[in-house]
């Protein structure tokens, strides 16, 4: 160490010697380096397309001038009520699968903790892990198979077999109904993603102390009684930042619905990254000044959504969600 | 002290409770649940009747819907494509993370804190589809199933995943080696990455199914029907009656099923050997401490 290193003060009070910046950043020339391509790909992927939200301010056809037309999309759409509706149903869609899904895989921890039996219990795990790991293609396809009102779709015919159907002219296109669309895609979600819901709430209550079990037990507590007292309240924090984590995530909401939606049920199923992406690739003249003043919306309001639970997490177990 | 708590506690005597009981039989029927449909749709992929029988065996066996796919270019090339896109996705995506999240581990280099909000950024905000489209159309991205190894490659998500697993690693060692005049590549190869094989494996397979899994990209960005991946073109084939003619007759419910049989194989197949790795992912991003 030279002597003309700066003499910084470290809290507790010893002397440490700080090198002067431009040697350390010498120093660390190799790091730099290795940082590169990383550098390379964030600003190609993600920081490129921001220059693109100018767009949103633009007329921006395939073919023609692009022509500035200030907030004119953004008027546009609101007073669009496909707009609207995609909206409401992103937040409704989300924000339902997420309660959902979350108390399906509370459930499902809860009672797969009472579980004496190791192998049965690991058995299971195992079993319910698996759709996690089906594309929404492949899920979206099973469903529609299974649920099809053809000769060959298993629940119509199952439910002919019962008696609740008369003939197949009473068989459901459950996939085109409006009324039986949510319930569905509801019910695939908690085929698909509960079991792996369950792993975090799992470490939880692996990491409660037996002794507070074995004291219930001693009070004479039922089964019940200690998951109420006991195992409930440990999983409560855990419960919280799921749903905190999960909310941030709430815009997003895309692929699920994009491969089991369909035009019958727009109405009830389109959300806004399905939205944006009709108006731009389903249509035979897109305007991509438009698409892209919802996607900005979008992305504000997701921005909002992760400033609020990012705070909400600090808040709870004292560090963000970024 | 144990002594006491031994007289203290006596466990309850053992006999079967209803709750197990009950317990069990849910577990079953759960159990069940999921793997009824994965199931169905094995056994009706080897089944040549096309018509609905509810039973879990195929009443009359044939490996047609395989053959099918085996010598139908347009079902099968996609499933090469995917294979490509996700191998070389995979290792993009790990070559990526794993050096920014060993950059970013260096707390004596000027900038990490700047490089960091740099990364985390995108977390928060995005341009969207659209821009993203156009961008990636300069680039020549579009129709071209490189798109699914660029866009899901650098996952900054992993990165910090990565980076959190580093941290973990003792920093006298770094300190040795430097004094043992290594360079920081040479860190890297020789002690960061033996020392994360477990973390490597959870990353690498979370790109793995991402990229292998992905459908939305495909659809978005590639209309030509020699650069689609295999989750394109089943659900293609599935939902949009997209079926292509092949040259002897084949059920069409025998040949979606085992569509859907090969689109889930690779992973089905890791599955029970990997499900320790594939778990631990969740684990270090989520319970940290």
């Amino acid at each position: 160490m030279s002597k003309k290193d700066k003499v910084v003060r470290s809290s507790s009070g010893t002397e440490i010697r700080k090198k002067p910046l431009g040697l350390r950043i010498w120093n660390n020339r190799g790091y730099y380096l290795m940082f590169l391509p990383v550098l390379i790909f964030v600003l190609i992927i993600y920081y490129w397309p921001m220059l693109g939200i100018r767009w949103a301010f633009y007329d921006y056809k395939p073919v023609g001038a692009k022509i500035f037309v200030g907030l004119k999309h953004f008027q546009t759409m609101f007073s669009t009520p496909a707009f609207k509706t995609a909206f409401f149903n992103t937040l409704e869609l989300s924000i339902m699968k997420l309660l959902i899904t979350t108390f399906t895989a509370v459930l499902v921890s809860v009672f797969l903790n009472e579980m004496g039996n190791l192998f049965a219990k690991k058995t299971l795990q195992t079993i319910i892990y698996l759709p996690h790991f089906m594309s929404w293609a492949v899920v979206a396809s099973i469903f529609s198979l299974f649920l099809s009102p053809s000769a060959t779709g298993l629940v119509n015919n199952i439910l002919l077999d019962m008696g609740v159907f008369d003939s197949s002219k009473e068989f459901i296109y459950f996939l085109a109904s409006k009324a039986w669309w949510r319930p569905i895609f509801y019910l695939i979600n908690i085929w698909k993603e509960t079991g792996w819901g369950t792993i975090i709430f799992l470490a939880t209550l692996s990491g409660i102390n037996p002794e507070l079990y074995e004291a219930a037990d001693i009070d004479g507590a039922s089964r019940m009684q200690k998951i109420k007292y006991v195992t409930l309240p440990a999983l409560a924090n855990t419960i919280i930042i799921v749903l905190i984590l999960n909310l941030a995530k709430v815009m997003n909401m895309f692929e699920s619905v994009f491969v089991l939606y369909n035009n019958a049920v727009y109405d009830v199923s389109d959300v806004i990254s399905t939205y944006i992406y009709r108006q731009t690739f389903a249509i035979a003249l897109p305007n991509y000044g438009y698409s892209t003043a919802v996607g900005l919306f979008k992305s504000l309001v997701g921005c909002v959504l992760v400033i609020i639970c990012n705070y909400a997490s600090k808040k709870v177990r004292g560090r963000g969600i970024i | 002290m144990a002594e006491m708590k031994k007289v203290a506690y006596r466990k309850p005597k053992k006999h079967v409770h209803a709750f197990d009981v009950v317990n069990y039989i849910v577990f079953i029927i759960i159990g069940l649940l999921v793997l009824i449909p994965i199931w169905k749709v094995v056994a009706d992929s080897f089944n040549a009747v096309g018509v609905y029988q509810f039973q879990l065996w195929p009443s009359h066996p044939t490996l047609d819907g395989y053959r099918t796919i085996l010598e139908t270019s347009k079902l099968y090339r996609p499933f090469i494509n995917s294979f490509i896109t996700t191998i070389l996705g995979t290792v993009l995506g790990l070559v990526l993370s794993t050096l920014g999240g060993y950059v970013l581990t260096r707390t004596e280099m000027p900038g990490r804190n700047a490089l960091s909000y740099f990364l985390l950024f995108t977390m928060i905000f995005s341009g969207g589809m659209i821009p993203e489209y156009l961008v990636m159309k300069q680039l020549g991205l579009v129709n071209n199933m490189w798109i699914l190894v660029v866009k899901h490659g650098m996952n900054v998500y992993n990165l910090v995943l990565m980076r959190n697993f580093f941290e973990g690693i003792p920093v006298s060692l770094f300190e040795a080696a430097e004094i043992d005049g290594c360079s920081p590549m040479g860190i890297f190869f020789k002690i960061v990455l033996p020392l994360s094989k477990a973390a490597l494996a959870s990353i690498g397979l979370m790109y793995a199914v991402t990229v292998w899994n992905d459908y939305s990209t495909v659809k978005i960005y590639i209309t030509d029907p020699d650069q689609v991946n295999f989750q394109y073109q089943l659900r293609n084939m599935i939902m949009d009656g997209d079926t292509p003619t092949t040259s002897y007759a084949v059920s069409q419910n025998t040949l979606y099923y085992a569509g859907i049989v090969c689109a889930i194989l690779p992973f089905m197949i890791a599955y029970p050997f990997l499900q320790k790795y594939f778990v631990k992912g969740v684990n270090i991003g989520a319970v940290k401490e």
